[in-house]
């Protein structure tokens, strides 16, 4: 069953070389598969897709479990670039609990896809999210400063995240998310979402505040060390027994 | 006679600003500090000849940018201009040589450019404001002259230290305490510059642009004349390196201007030691570091209702001429949305 899975999403590859489409959203979003490889990761057994697209230079990944070439209602999780959370485990964010456990609870299914949208935090770039957050150090974070610095631009993120399920010739998704309108957004771009899953975070001493705090839909929420959390997914962040 | 907006700056963000509302409907007037239109894309003339003093030629990729290239009337674009580039650079502004930018230049020098955006605007020249204040609803700029022009809203179109120099003048404001703090954080760099003019051809010179990688004084070198039809001279566009500029940046003119010279004969050979004439030039903020990029304009709303915009070229991505006028531009359209 791996021999053909692999031999489905390998010819997908093929197929792409020669993709050529008008594009997704006002920027015309074109993504094609470019390769694919076996990813063995702590989370599971997985397969990694690399998307070639026509907008930046960076490449997005397909974090891929089970046969997904085809299927319906695959679970389905779209992750933003956070270098600061996803590999350096900032707190100051929760980007690295959404993607380990997205991964975990894809790896644990029969199938299921996380998108690695790689658009890091704030628009342009990486030293100005930082720029941000050391606004932030010093209370200083309002919306004008945060608007000149850049922010994620979601509908981008949208378009591309589109494309990359409909490339990988997804059939209808389960959308991992606790927000509405990003089931609204890919609908709007094609994609059949058969349902949402709220994305519930297991509770783990860094996260143990939201539950204090209860839900809070919008706005800042301040950590224990008085560090407010910032949300760099286009996700509120829902940990178990948490109430709304 | 109160505007509903008063521009200080009248570079290519300013400019592009102050256009943008203008044709909004919008009454703008501009206030400049120097003779000339255009700020840092500036063109002298010797004997008739332009010569280019700031930035050498026009590079972008956005199409509402190269469209407003399109509409300067009047002049000869010389498309691909530098098709001849000698060394690695690296250019002042990332992606400047890149294969997907497009690149050209004007016969009649680049602050053409400045001349068209400024057509139909009512621009003070010789005007340099010493400091703004909030009064009631708008704005008081009061020039160092002693004339005091009022504005509903302000922008500041300045070189990044500058904007820093006035928003110092207004007395703590809450809303501009982030935008303060924002500013900080960006920074622009120096570029002592020397224009050597010698022989109409003289030396038959390979190039148009040449980056004297080895050069710890010179970052650029450029044949400007290949730029201009029958040429009465050859001229050299001298361009230090950020760091050695730095260092010299408070010395007299006379003491790092023959350096440069100096230099430039070490690199193109010692027939360049004997200029005809120099003209040596201080950019005190000549462009904003390859570091600093903002997203977009800063447009803040004060107690009153009346708003404060901020553009030139750190407030879009990219640096340059195009970050320049697309934060001009953008700006316009932000406060036209508002209003």
């Amino acid at each position: 069953m791996n021999n053909s899975m692999d031999a489905k999403l390998n010819d997908l590859v093929e197929r792409d070389r020669e993709h050529e489409c008008p594009g997704l959203g006002p920027e015309r979003v074109c993504v094609r598969i470019v390769a694919v490889a076996k990813l063995p990761s702590r989370f599971g057994d997985f397969r990694v897709v690399a998307f070639w697209n026509n907008r930046d230079q960076k490449d997005h990944l397909a974090i891929v479990h089970g046969d997904v070439v085809g299927a319906e209602d695959v679970p389905t999780r779209v992750h933003s670039e956070c270098l600061t959370g996803d590999v350096l485990g900032s707190l100051r964010c929760d980007c690295r609990d959404q993607l380990e456990t997205a991964l975990m609870r894809i790896g644990e299914l029969e199938r299921g896809v996380v998108l690695y949208l790689r658009q890091e935090g704030r628009g342009i770039g990486l030293a100005n999210k930082i720029r941000a957050y050391a606004l932030q150090d010093r209370g200083l974070d309002t919306v004008e400063a945060n608007l000149a610095l850049g922010f994620r631009d979601d509908e981008r993120d949208y378009a591309v995240a589109s494309h990359m399920l409909l490339s990988l010739g997804i059939g209808s998704v389960r959308l991992m998310t606790n927000n509405p309108d990003k089931v609204n957004q890919l609908t709007k771009y094609g994609v059949k979402v058969s349902s949402r899953l709220p994305h519930l975070l297991p509770p783990n001493p860094h996260n143990r505040f939201y539950l204090e705090t209860k839900a809070r839909r919008s706005g800042h929420v301040m950590d224990f060390s008085g560090t407010a959390h910032l949300q760099e997914q286009s996700d509120p962040v829902l940990v178990e027994g948490m109430l709304d | 006679m109160p505007q509903d907006t008063v521009v200080v700056g009248a570079g290519i963000a300013g400019l592009a600003c102050a256009r943008g509302l203008q044709r909004d409907g919008r009454s703008v007037v501009v206030l400049e500090r120097a003779r000339g239109l255009g700020g840092r894309c500036a063109t002298r003339r010797f004997e008739g000849q332009p010569v280019d003093v700031g930035p050498m030629f026009f590079h972008g990729h956005e199409p509402a940018f190269l469209a407003a290239l399109e509409e300067v009337p009047g002049v000869t674009v010389l498309e691909g201009w530098p098709a001849r580039v000698v060394g690695n650079g690296p250019p002042c502004q990332p992606g400047a040589l890149d294969d997907f930018t497009r690149r050209f230049t004007f016969a009649e020098g680049m602050n053409a450019f400045a001349k068209h955006l400024a057509t139909g605007l009512e621009v003070h020249n010789q005007t340099t404001v010493a400091r703004i204040q909030p009064v009631d609803a708008g704005f008081e700029v009061t020039a160092q002259d002693g004339t005091v022009f009022r504005g509903r809203d302000l922008v500041l179109a300045l070189a990044l230290e500058e904007t820093r120099a006035l928003l110092d003048t207004l007395p703590p404001i809450p809303e501009l305490a982030s935008v303060h703090a924002l500013l900080g954080m960006f920074f622009s760099v120096p570029c002592l510059t020397v224009i050597a003019g010698y022989p109409a051809g003289s030396q038959d010179l390979p190039w148009d642009l040449l980056y004297p990688d080895a050069s710890e004084a010179l970052q650029l070198i450029a044949q400007d004349s290949a730029k201009r039809r029958d040429p009465r001279f050859l001229t050299l566009v001298c361009q230090a390196r950020p760091r050695w500029s730095r260092t010299r940046l408070e010395q007299p003119m006379v003491e790092w201007s023959p350096e440069l010279i100096e230099e430039a004969g070490l690199v193109v050979g010692p027939w360049a030691l004997k200029p005809l004439w120099t003209y040596p030039h201080r950019w005190r903020h000549a462009r904003v570091d390859r570091s600093c990029e903002l997203a977009g304009p800063v447009q803040v709303a004060l107690a009153q209702g009346q708003t404060l915009g901020l553009a030139g070229d750190v407030f879009a991505a990219g640096g340059g001429l195009q970050a320049a006028w697309l934060s001009g531009t953008r700006l316009a359209q932000a406060m036209k949305e508002k209003a």
